[in-house]
């Protein structure tokens, strides 16, 4: 068990194997920005409450923010970059496009994750359940109407409320 | 909804067609500030000040000296060296202030920037800040908008000598009379608008490089008028506007709060000079709360409203107490902007406004989406709900009848704007339909008792597009603004490829999309077949002095600059098809990527053919084309305006006025004083709808700010002027679970004023809060005081239901004349 | 923003972390990090050496003892609390509870053992820990062992009765007596303001036992008259508005930006009413 200031890490991103260097205290978001040029994931606050940053790890969204770089060791993360890789946008790329489901497109990185990993985890939500599982992710542009709709189209439902 | 397909005469205009940006934006690919570099940049990060009010003792930046990855400092005292003041939009004594890029010898906000370091890593650069020694002297802030005005209060600027900017009267009709003759007149105390910020989620950031060798400044930033910010700073950088290039793609949103990201890359430019290289710089959310600017807070004093018994509002005489934080940054402008819509929605005509603004130990305002409007407009839908209640009229009838109906435009207000079209009653009519309002009376009663309580609440405001800078006169005579524009570029180049270069720098308002139907039904193309190139570029040259995305305006000067650019196209590559096909002009038609002579389609030629003509074989043209025809055509859009007049504060100061008529539905838990939405309607009329889907966005995010902005987000300082919600901790942006569903309709009365019949629209009047604190002066009733500060947390609500208001006793009188 | 430079380890066992947070004065163990980045964000403590116990395998189990007991892991993260077949049952207001908490990216990093040792008057857990009589499983160097009850593990604002060089291991939570639910309200703006934990037992429509803590103050807080005035009383909104009255006597609320200390004392007694009846009729989150 070794204390350290710095790291030599490997990890798996976005399928592809990664190994680095890092400093214990570089967060994970701005290893994956700074270091990597993943530029996808955003970053909108200090306090891990905007979502922006969202990634999967370990096929589960969390705030990269809220993360240290090393704790990536071992690790598989996607971030918005996996998406749409072979240049055909997902089901639920596609319904934030056809809703107009963003307008400045800030939030939109995070948000794609977190409606992805929503449903999978729930492919037919109700909007409040949409709306829950969104709960991490803020948008400031589009009052989530398009979005909830987006997402619900996403998941081959129609929704009024 | 799919992506329409061709017709056979092909309308892109008005058709929902699926913006042209999301692809990148989706699939991660944006390019925003923070996303790009340059070459050998360092990493700035300011040193601020824990104090709202302090002289600076001393900057001690030794320690830093030799630390290696540090590159270099700079602090206030130099900056005063190598810089003039900023150039002050007041006239005296607010334009007497003194105001550098940097503090100089006094902070006055907590978190002004002090001194700014600029190290080799992020990390490094803020590890150093941490070694800047500063010294301070804390002086008694102010931090109350009022208390500031009294003859005692600390002076925060000394060489203003008063700590109210600016000052003036707006006076219209005759409002004395206007009370002497009305059967009654209701009195309000004091009511507040609260302040907030529509908080982009992307922060401020700026990329600058001061080029040695050429001397010009490269800025890669995410201000959303780069004109305006150049405009400030060359002359306190003692530089011509000429030195710049302002470069920007996507940006997180702006709602008018990054107007000001200008001094910022003031001292960034100088730093970078210093340093002799690139810095780049973003904010942090901590620091975009501390010091990006917030909207206006402002106070309405001794309201007095002249009623007539059948439910008539003459008018309003009221004091406005403006709160400009500590510098005055775009203000004044706020100080006449909100005149745009001095009787909002209603035909009132006799007015006395005493405007005056004063400067506080706070973050500077600025812009802040339904600027300076909404805080006005808010003011005036109190007014008509508290009349409604206090004399027991019905508040939807009393809106109807005070409305200006639709048969009254163009309506000319008491101040000379001229109101463009509209149907108010229809669109409140349409909004009540579509919350089911019988049915939630209905629930209303069945509530009473209970500690449940229902109430429905009408917000009916005006997004007044397109400033006439002209009005900035009202405010000081001796500027030299008038007017307002846009300009676009619309290009045919070598291969026959159709490209637009805008000067709006938007935000996430799909101009790429909306620019581009206008030109495809223009030149007979497909918006896929049109590229407009993202984002500004000062190099391309489509820019003027007023260009960017802000005050509702760019389905007006932007889309008029481009509709006028894709003319001067269309006419030239009409006039050189002519020349080739051997035909009149007027037998040229523009289809399917050809031009052709009508009714004989062989006769075509392509594009690519008209672009060859004059690119790459011009010696085949006549000389006096080929010197005359570019298909390089830039056109500016001037908006058809007069100066207004400075003595009578009177004139057109705004093209075009949309409407919005929202309903709100809250359930009030009177235990707790907590307010829920429980129906929502939007009813928006901006004219002829480029885009339907794009405005409906708009109108889901203005109504969303306006929701969050009644019931959770409040920039709050306490007593000694520190920001208690300086991050999304403690400011309470809501997430989807927090927000309820927005129902929207629409009603079309195009503007006669724009040619296209759009109105300018996006910034939505603040609808909600006024929707928001008019349903919970309904749910409450009469017997506690009114509800007179436009931000309503649980606690507030609690308060009015034990008794405690904002004035004295319930916070209105009503004075019976005449008898009635 | 940038955290200090601070040093980390990973160790691979309970014993091993132990040892690294007794190897320096400011060594803290970084479970979820949901609270502790922040904390670090902001530079507003000072850390040298952060353990990284988030992978241990020995915090992570949660298992139903033949007493019904439940012992829960304290690296266990909330996703986990909410998935938990194990949770289905009694009390399943652990798992509502931490269904509920913050969003779903935070229920995917945070855990319970990090959420009771934070202590943020705001969290969610240690007001329902000391409700349901939860005992704090805790170690310490050179095999050391320790087992604080609820109600005395916190200790004050942000502070806990774990001592420097300590770490929480697990929690155990007795089984509910038959007839018995709890009742969990929070009166939320845009943060728990007041919070109210109940754990009733009714007999023939008339409450037998009641335990009630206040949260959304420095310690979680029991109130023993109050109790004491709902045995016998009626399931009735009256009847137990009646006898939670007195819920905010004495206690001393925190003024933020959200809310006065005056208003969170006017509420506390409301959301203690209605986390009673919640609980009196069967067990409600609200
Ligand atoms: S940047 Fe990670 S949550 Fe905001
Ligand atoms: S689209 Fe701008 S923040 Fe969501």
């Amino acid at each position: 068990m070794d204390r350290s200031d710095t790291f030599d890490i490997e990890f798996t991103l976005n399928g592809e194997a990664v190994a680095a260097t890092v400093p214990a205290r570089r967060l994970l978001i701005h290893f994956l920005r700074d270091d990597l040029d993943l530029t996808g994931p955003k970053i909108g606050c200090d306090t891990g409450h905007c979502g922006a940053c969202t990634v999967l790890y370990n096929g589960r969204t969390i705030k990269s923010c809220m993360m240290l770089a090393v704790q990536a060791d071992g690790a598989t993360i996607e971030t918005v970059e996996a998406l749409a890789a072979d240049g055909e946008m997902t089901p639920v790329q596609q319904a934030f496009h056809e809703h107009h489901a963003l307008q400045c497109g800030y939030c939109t990185s995070g948000m794609v994750m977190s409606a992805t990993y929503l449903l999978e985890k729930n492919p037919s939500p109700s909007p409040e359940e949409i709306r829950e599982g969104l709960r991490g992710n803020l948008c400031r542009c589009t009052g989530y109407v398009n979005i909830v709709e987006a997402v619900a189209a996403a998941a081959g439902k129609e929704t009024s409320a | 909804m799919t992506a329409p397909t061709r017709v056979e005469t092909p309308r892109w205009t008005g058709q929902n067609y699926p913006r042209k940006e999301d692809r990148r934006l989706l699939t991660g690919q944006g390019r925003y500030v923070d996303d790009r570099g340059m070459i050998r940049q360092g990493y700035a990060h300011f040193v601020r000040s824990p104090y709202a009010h302090a002289r600076i003792v001393s900057i001690d930046t030794s320690k830093l000296e030799n630390m290696t990855g540090v590159y270099c400092t700079l602090v206030g005292e130099e900056v005063k060296e190598m810089t003039d003041p900023l150039f002050q939009i007041a006239p005296p004594p607010g334009g007497n202030m003194v105001e550098y890029l940097m503090a100089v010898d006094k902070v006055r906000y907590q978190g002004e920037p002090v001194a700014v370091v600029l190290a080799e890593t992020r990390e490094l650069a803020r590890d150093a800040a941490d070694l800047v020694e500063v010294k301070y002297e804390p002086l008694p802030p102010v931090t109350d908008a009022i208390a500031a005005q009294e003859p005692d209060a600390p002076i925060l600027h000394d060489e203003v000598g008063t700590n109210v900017s600016w000052q003036g009267t707006y006076e219209y009709g005759d409002i004395d009379w206007a009370l002497s003759e009305a059967d009654h007149v209701v009195k309000i105390d004091k009511l507040h608008f609260h302040r907030f910020s529509s908080t982009p989620i992307e922060c401020f950031g700026v990329v600058v490089n001061w080029d040695r060798g050429t001397d010009t400044i490269e800025v890669i930033s995410n201000n959303q008028m780069p004109m305006f910010g150049a405009m400030m700073i060359a002359p306190s950088l003692r530089i011509g506007i000429d030195r710049f290039e302002f470069v920007s793609q996507d940006i997180g949103g702006g709602f008018g709060i990054k107007i000001n990201l200008y001094k910022q890359t003031g001292v960034l430019a100088l730093l970078s000079r210093k340093a002799g290289r690139p810095v780049k710089w973003v904010e942090t959310r901590t620091e975009h709360h501390l010091d990006g600017g917030h909207g206006n807070e402002r106070w309405f004093l001794d309201i007095e409203v002249p009623v007539m018994a059948d439910g008539t509002i003459l008018g309003v005489k009221a004091r406005a107490i403006d709160d400009a934080g500590a510098y005055l940054h775009y203000e004044p402008l706020g100080a006449v902007i909100w005149s745009q819509v001095l009787p909002g929605c209603y035909k009132m005509r006799h007015f006395r406004i005493d405007y005056s603004q004063s400067l506080t130990n706070k973050c500077p305002t600025v812009p802040n989406r339904g600027y300076s409007r909404m805080q006005h407009l808010w003011m005036l839908e109190r007014i008509v709900d508290v009349v409604a209640h206090e004399l027991g009229f019905d508040p939807v009838e009393i809106r109807k009848r005070n409305y200006v109906q639709p048969e009254d435009y163009p309506y000319e207000t008491p101040n000379g704007c001229v109101y463009d079209s509209g149907n108010l009653p229809l669109s409140l009519d349409k909004a009540l339909e579509l919350v089911d309002y019988p049915k939630w009376r209905e629930r209303q009663k069945e509530a009473e008792g209970t500690t449940k309580r229902i109430g429905i609440g009408i917000g009916s405001t005006l997004d007044s597009g397109t400033n006439n800078f002209g009005q900035s006169r009202i405010i000081n005579r001796e500027l030299p603004f008038s007017g307002n524009g846009e300009a676009a570029i619309c290009k045919l180049d070598l291969y026959g490829e159709v490209s637009v270069a805008l000067g709006t720098t938007p935000q996430g308002q799909g101009h790429e999309t909306t620019a581009a139907q206008v030109v495809a039904d223009i030149l007979g193309i497909t918006p896929e077949e049109v590229t407009v190139i993202p984002g500004f570029d000062q190099a391309r040259n489509s820019y003027v002095g007023f260009s960017g995305t802000y005050a509702s305006q760019f389905a007006v000067t932007g889309i008029n600059a481009v509709i006028g650019a894709a003319n001067k196209l269309k006419a030239e590559m009409v006039e050189l098809a002519a020349l080739v096909l051997g035909a009149s002009e007027e037998e040229i038609e523009l289809a399917e990527g050809h031009a052709r002579v009508i009714g004989d389609p062989e006769r075509a030629i392509p594009f690519i053919g008209l672009a060859n003509m004059v690119y790459t074989n011009n010696a085949e043209l006549p000389t006096e084309v080929a010197e005359r025809i570019s298909l390089n055509c830039r056109h500016v859009y001037v908006p058809p305006f007069d100066p207004p007049d400075p003595d009578r504060k009177y004139g057109n100061l705004t093209l075009t006025y949309a409407s919005q008529i929202h309903v709100a539905v809250v359930e009030v838990d009177t235990e707790t004083g907590k307010v829920e939405v429980l129906d929502y309607a939007a009813v928006d009329d901006c004219g002829t709808r480029i885009n339907p889907q794009i405005v409906e966005g708009q109108v889901h995010g203005a109504a969303a700010h306006g929701i969050a902005a009644a019931l959770r987000e409040e920039m709050r300082y306490d007593e000694d002027g520190q920001l208690l919600n300086a991050n999304f901790l403690y400011y309470h942006a809501p997430s989807a679970a927090d927000m309820p569903h927005i129902k929207t309709d629409w009603v079309e009365s195009p503007s006669p004023f724009t040619g296209t019949g759009a109105k300018g629209m996006g910034e939505g009047g603040g609808a909600p809060l006024h929707a928001i604190c008019s349903a919970i002066q309904d749910a409450l009733g009469t017997d506690v005081p009114i509800v007179a500060d436009s931000f309503n947390p649980p606690e507030r609500v609690y308060r009015l239901l034990h008794g405690e208001g904002l004035g004295a006793g319930r916070g209105v009188e009503v004075v019976a004349k005449g008898g009635s | 923003m940038i955290l200090a430079p601070v040093e980390y380890c990973r160790p691979d066992t309970v014993d091993e972390a132990v040892e690294a947070l007794n190897s320096s004065p400011d060594a803290r163990a970084l479970a979820g990090g949901q609270s502790l980045i922040n904390v670090l964000k902001m530079r507003a403590a000072a850390v040298d050496l952060l353990v990284d116990i988030s992978r241990l395998e020995e915090l992570k189990g949660i298992v139903r003892h033949d007493d019904g007991t439940l012992e829960i892991g304290a690296g266990v993260t909330y996703a986990e609390l909410a998935e938990s077949d194990l949770l289905g049952g009694d009390p399943r207001a652990i798992a509502e509870v931490a269904a509920d908490t913050v969003d779903p990216q935070v229920r995917h990093r945070g855990t319970i053992g990090g959420n009771v040792c934070h202590a943020d008057p705001i969290n969610n857990f240690p007001p329902l820990m000391v409700a349901l009589g939860a005992t704090m499983h805790v170690v310490g160097p050179d095999g050391a062992a320790r087992d604080i009850p609820a109600e005395e593990f916190f200790t004050g604002f942000f502070t806990t009765a774990v001592e420097d060089g300590e770490l929480l291991k697990s929690i155990t939570v007795p089984a509910l007596a038959d007839g018995t639910a709890v009742g969990y309200v929070d009166l939320e703006i845009g943060e728990a303001a007041a919070r109210a934990v109940a754990v009733v037992r009714t007999e023939d429509d008339q409450i037998a036992e009641a335990k009630l803590v206040i949260g959304c103050l420095p310690v979680p807080t029991r109130r023993p008259e109050v109790e004491a005035a709902l045995v016998g009383t009626a399931v009735t909104e009256a009847a137990v508005a009646e006898a939670t009255a007195a819920a905010a006597d004495g206690v001393e609320p925190l003024s933020d930006a959200d809310a006065t200390a005056e208003y969170r004392k006017a509420v506390i007694p409301v959301v203690a009413k209605r986390a009673v009846l919640a609980a009196a009729k069967g067990g409600h989150r609200g």
